[in-house]
């Protein structure tokens, strides 16, 4: 007789699953307490949505200044903040052009859980980059000589720390994946990332949500075998093999010792007892949607393709079988039939406005039909009078700054305040008005002006979810990222300003 | 929409290259450091003067010895050809079904990145990438359950895979059934023979810590389950065997190591039971014995996938975009004409290059002066054939394209092709810069779009981009008006979808005729610095490339990268490029080009420090 497989034998889900959609409901509520509160430490989870371009102009990405009701001195010059508050009509929620949803999905209660952070600075020239947003600055394009001279300097994303840090990561009972990653050289880990050491790899990229489910959602199994785990053999078989006198090269041993390494994760992995219920395949996968030759000029289509990677991110935190996602999301939510890239992001600055209509109205759709889908979905009760959203910090980070190619003020939107650990309904503006960066270096009327580092935004989100500085700081700053200003913008940067990076930014620590 | 009217070109210039570093490029006059040739820095990928001319010539140092990559790991496509042969070996009636059913396990693990070499944001080789992700070992783990599972779910299969002792009740014959089938089954899934030590350990899986009741299925399912996840299977593991004489740490390697190498390279999978037995015999290890086997493989149609991916990957003909994401629109209806693009229609390209390069490779002797020159049309499919006005080709003699224009592999729609409805001069540019030519192509300055001239509504594609990149004095005049332009511009006689024209015809937003402005290809495409040969167009354009010799030592670093899995270093592959562009430069055959570094005593050796 055939024996069946035990859940310590296979890792493979789906195929124990036939229920139909909805997916979330099956979830919701369940597991009071589950996000700690006087049950326990609150369990933290990172969404980072990364998308391309920016090139926004600020009157479209924020609202007016009027909002911005306090200030202080910080870091040598002033800075800003004040209360969100959003004007309702039309059955719209709207802080800004582009932070604009229904009321229905941009609730009061949604509108005080977000922050809205402008004055974020890489302070060299990146140009295009994807390592960016998540402190590999290294991963660009090279489009300029401080984007090359960074090519050296490889790092691993503030992701990637927390995956596989015990500080983000107490306990790894139920999780079955420590990062969702969807979209590629986005998120980065070390080669050895249980001893933080090797060479630095970017993470591959899950482009089919069902697959991502299925990684995430293993039937359960109460088959107990009485045989050895198989992989405790497999295990064997490579350390016999590392242990041998047989001729090998230094970095073979290296390469065998990286793998046994991940096969302590494939051991831990197939021990994770995970109990969700019935929940049910999703039914479309996203591989449909994006194999529609339209697909790439059709904005609805884009919106469904990232709301079942919502589906499955939110679904995979209810039942805490990861507590980490990154998505780099690279369409454009626009119908226009040209090149997106030239026609649109680099014309975005021409005064006649035509180009950066396109930028905000795709930009717009991105931040209702995917940052506003997954941040509702993330707000249900956890049963302790708080949501899963609370416990999230959500970060909604672009490209660039308000001019394609420069990312000086990159915008920042977040949502959930990480445990309790950020202070939230808030629109801050680092920005240091009294010194332009450039002047006026462009046809657009925006200028740019110098804030706070984007190291200073990652140290702040690290610590956001737990994370102590002494785990990820390293070198003469704080923060986290490459410390590098690149040639010709020393001038922006007082020292207040680098000097500040370990610092939680103002105004965010609870 | 007024914007796009503005913009008769939408798709003129390439993300990372709008504008670029006019310090670093050719200026319109020769440089003195462009024209140092041969001059080769040692460092691996990065051999390139301030000029970004590559060396075309190479010098063999015999003494050098080559990097070799640390515990190679097999690509994604390797893996899974080394399941589905491993399956037929087992199961030969039921193993490709038992391979189609490991669908969604083998899809899990992770697509190889197509890594470009160091400097360079464009091309490169799967082959490249060689990191090991989490993903890796939990699929593998997966996939070798699922087959130990399934090569012994029934007794039939196991009888199939295991031998009759298996299944004959006589408990007497067992222990010698169960070694047996370990070293039977071991030899192929470690590709060398099952030492007894390792019979021991995997006699201890089966026996799984003294719960194996007789010859249990699930037994023999753990052990196949742990070879099919072990470093001999996913990885390429050489302990090498002798010194190489006058190479220190250099190995020669032994007869199974050579074996899988050279299946590998020609065909992705592990070796056949021909390949082994040479390998057994020793006769593997002698010169005639292993020419014999290089010979034999290499006219094996295996040889033909891998070569099409070499050529796949070296063309950048995955990135060639659909060509019907934008029908229905009025602007891209009215340039297409009575064509109809479909959704394989950019399949339908790309298989007409790798047509063309099989046929050259294989079929007939070709050199890389019929891949330039070829005037004949290789397009199975009826969009493609239509595109060049002849009749799908269906074997035997391909037809002659009736265009005198459509020259060479430059002239192919999938190197022509956009998917909207302009060309992409500057996008071609850089491809034959950096794939065909290996030339660096340096970055572009800080905020080199920021102020973009507007072009008027009437100009050419061609007029558009020498207005956006080539304005006088401008930071973007040196590379783009040097380095880039001339060389897409060679081919602006084929439009968007491929087609031959004479005139650009100028649409605006609702489908209607504007204007029509006459083609230009004209240029100056300085492939080798200093060279101010003028070009009339493709056929010209292509001639420079030939007559340069950059092409012939670009094409061997190109190949060599996708043989080894990692950049060439110019000095210690010396001895390789050296062959292989002298040969290419003789007019030899591309496939004695392609089956010559096989042949080289480097393919045979390993470096371990």
């Amino acid at each position: 007789m055939p024996r069946s497989m035990s859940r310590r034998q296979v890792l493979r889900g789906a195929a124990g699953f036939t229920l139909a959609l909805p997916l979330l409901p099956s979830l919701l509520p369940r597991d009071a307490g589950a996000g700690g509160g006087p049950l326990g430490p609150r369990r933290r989870r990172f969404i980072s949505l990364c998308t391309e371009h920016g090139g926004i102009w600020g009157d479209n990405m924020w609202p007016g200044d009027a909002m911005l009701s306090d200030d202080q001195t910080y870091a040598g010059h002033s800075i800003r903040r004040g209360d969100l508050v959003a004007s309702e009509a039309d059955g719209r929620t709207r802080l800004s052009q582009i932070l604009s949803a229904p009321s229905t999905l941009f609730t009061p209660e949604i509108l005080g859980k977000l922050n809205l952070i402008r004055g974020l600075d890489h302070t060299f020239y990146i140009a295009h980059h994807q390592g960016g947003h998540l402190g590999n600055y290294a991963q660009n394009d090279g489009n300029g000589t401080d984007g090359q001279e960074l090519h050296a300097s490889h790092r691993p994303t503030i992701d990637q720390l927390m995956a596989w840090s015990q500080e983000f990561y107490p306990d790894l009972a139920t999780i079955l994946e420590r990062s969702l990653i969807m979209g590629n050289n986005v998120s980065f880990g070390w080669s050895s990332p249980a001893t933080q050491s090797g060479t630095v790899q970017a993470m591959p990229a899950e482009w089919s949500s069902l697959a991502l489910f299925n990684r995430i959602f293993v039937p359960e199994d109460d088959l107990v075998d009485p045989r050895p785990p198989v992989v405790d053999r497999v295990i064997d078989n490579y350390l016999s093999l590392r242990q041998s006198n047989r001729r090998l090269s230094s970095a073979d041993r290296q390469r065998l010792d990286d793998h046994l390494e991940r096969l302590d994760e494939l051991q831990r992995r197939l021990e994770v007892s995970v109990s969700c219920g019935d929940v049910p395949v999703p039914r479309t996968d996203t591989y449909e949607i994006q194999g529609e030759s339209s697909f790439f000029f059709d904005p609805e289509a884009q919106a469904r393709y990232w709301q079942l990677f919502n589906d499955v991110i939110v679904a995979a935190m209810l039942c805490d079988t990861s507590r980490i996602a990154v998505m780099r999301v690279t369409n454009n939510f626009s119908s226009f039939p040209g090149d997106w890239h030239q026609d649109v992001a680099h014309q975005a600055h021409l005064p006649n406005g035509e180009a950066q209509a396109l930028l905000a109205e795709g930009n717009q759709r991105f931040f209702e039909n995917v940052f506003m889908d997954l941040v509702s979905k993330l707000d249900v009760p956890q049963g302790d009078g708080t949501t899963l959203l609370d416990d999230c910090l959500v970060a909604w980070s672009q490209e660039s700054g308000n001019q394609t190619h420069e990312s000086i003020s990159t915008p920042v939107i977040t949502a959930g305040s990480g445990g309790g650990n950020m202070r939230t309904g808030q629109y801050v503006d680092y920005r240091n008005l009294a010194k332009g960066a450039f002047g006026k270096w462009d046809e657009s009327n925006e200028t740019l002006y110098p804030g706070l580092t984007f190291n200073q935004w990652l140290g702040t989100a690290l610590q956001t979810m737990g994370m102590s500085p002494k785990s990820y700081e390293s070198g003469d700053y704080g923060g986290y990222g490459e410390h590098f200003v690149g040639e010709g913008r020393e001038h922006m940067y007082a020292p207040g300003v680098l000097d500040a990076q370990g610092d939680w930014l103002p105004w965010l620590q609870a | 929409m007024r914007l796009r009217s503005l913009l008769p070109s939408p798709t003129l210039l390439c993300p990372a290259l709008a504008c670029v570093l006019a310090s670093g490029c050719y200026s319109g006059h020769v440089d003195a450091d462009s024209d140092d040739e041969g001059v080769d820095s040692g460092e691996s990928g990065d051999d390139g003067g301030d000029s970004g001319e590559p060396s075309d010539t190479f010098e063999c140092d015999p003494a050098a010895v080559p990097t070799s990559l640390p515990l190679r790991r097999l690509s994604k496509v390797q893996y899974e050809n080394t399941i589905r042969d491993l399956l037929r070996f087992a199961l030969p009636s039921e193993g490709d079904g038992v391979a189609d059913g490991l669908g969604t396990l083998l899809a899990a693990i992770p697509n190889d990145a197509i890594v470009a070499p160091p400097g360079q944001n464009h091309g490169g080789f799967a082959r490249l990438d060689q990191d090991v992700h989490q993903e890796h070992i939990n699929a593998a783990y997966d996939v070798g359950r699922a087959v130990g599972t399934a090569l012994t779910e029934d007794p039939a299969r196991l009888q199939q895979v295991v031998g009759a002792c298996a299944t004959d009740g006589d408990a007497s014959n067992d222990a010698g059934c169960v070694d047996d089938f370990i070293r039977r089954f071991g030899e192929r899934a470690m590709r060398r023979p099952v030492e007894d030590d390792e019979v021991a350990f995997f006699r201890e899986v089966f026996d799984g810590e003294g719960v194996t009741q007789g010859m249990e299925p699930q037994a023999f399912a753990d052990v196949i389950a742990v070879m099919l996840a072990s470093p001999q299977l996913m990885y390429l593991i050489e302990h090498g065997e002798d010194p190489v004489e006058g190479q220190e740490g250099a190995y020669a390697l032994g007869a199974y190591e050579l074996a899988s190498r050279l299946s590998y390279h020609l065909w992705q999978s592990m070796p056949d039971e021909e390949l082994f037995a040479a390998a057994r015999s020793g006769d593997l290890l002698t010169p005639e014995g292993y020419q014999a086997q290089v010979d034999r493989l290499f006219a094996d149609a295996r040889t033909r996938a891998s070569m099409a991916e070499f050529y796949r990957q070296w063309l950048w003909l995955d990135d060639l975009p659909s060509m019907d994401a934008l029908v229905g629109d009025p602007r891209f209806d009215a340039f297409a004409g009575d064509f109809a693009p479909g959704p394989e229609t950019h399949e339908h390209m790309r298989d007409e290059v790798l047509a063309m390069l099989e046929y050259y490779t294989f079929d007939t002797p070709g050199s890389v002066s019929e891949l330039m020159f070829s005037n004949q049309s290789f397009a199975r499919a009826e969009d493609v054939a239509e595109l060049y006005g002849v009749q799908p080709w269906s074997g035997g003699e391909p037809p002659q394209l009736p265009d005198a224009e459509r020259v060479g592999l430059l002239t192919r729609a999938a190197l022509t092709a956009s998917g909207t409805a302009n060309t992409r001069p500057i996008m071609k540019g850089v491809f034959i810069r950096t794939a065909l030519l290996c030339q660096d192509i340096p970055p572009p300055p800080d905020n080199a779009a920021a102020n973009p001239p507007a072009p008027a509504p009437n100009m050419s594609t061609r007029e558009v981009v020498e207005q956006l990149t080539e304005q006088p004095d401008t930071s973007c005049m040196g590379c783009h008006g040097a380095l880039i332009n001339p060389l897409g511009f060679a081919t602006e006689n084929f439009d968007a979808l491929g087609r031959f024209r004479d005139e650009q015809v100028l649409f605006d937003d609702d489908g209607q005729v504007t204007t029509s402005v006459p083609i230009d290809t004209r240029s100056v495409p300085q492939v080798t610095a200093g060279d101010h040969t003028p070009s009339a167009g493709p056929a010209d354009l292509a001639q420079l490339i030939v007559d340069g010799g950059q092409f012939q030592a670009c094409f061997a670093r190109q190949y060599l990268r996708y043989t080894e899995g990692r950049p060439e270093d110019p000095v210690t592959d010396g001895c390789a490029l050296q062959d292989l562009t002298t040969r290419l430069e003789a007019g030899a055959p591309m496939a004695e080009v392609l089956r010559a570094i096989a042949l080289r005593p480097e393919f045979q050796q390993r470096q371990i420090d």
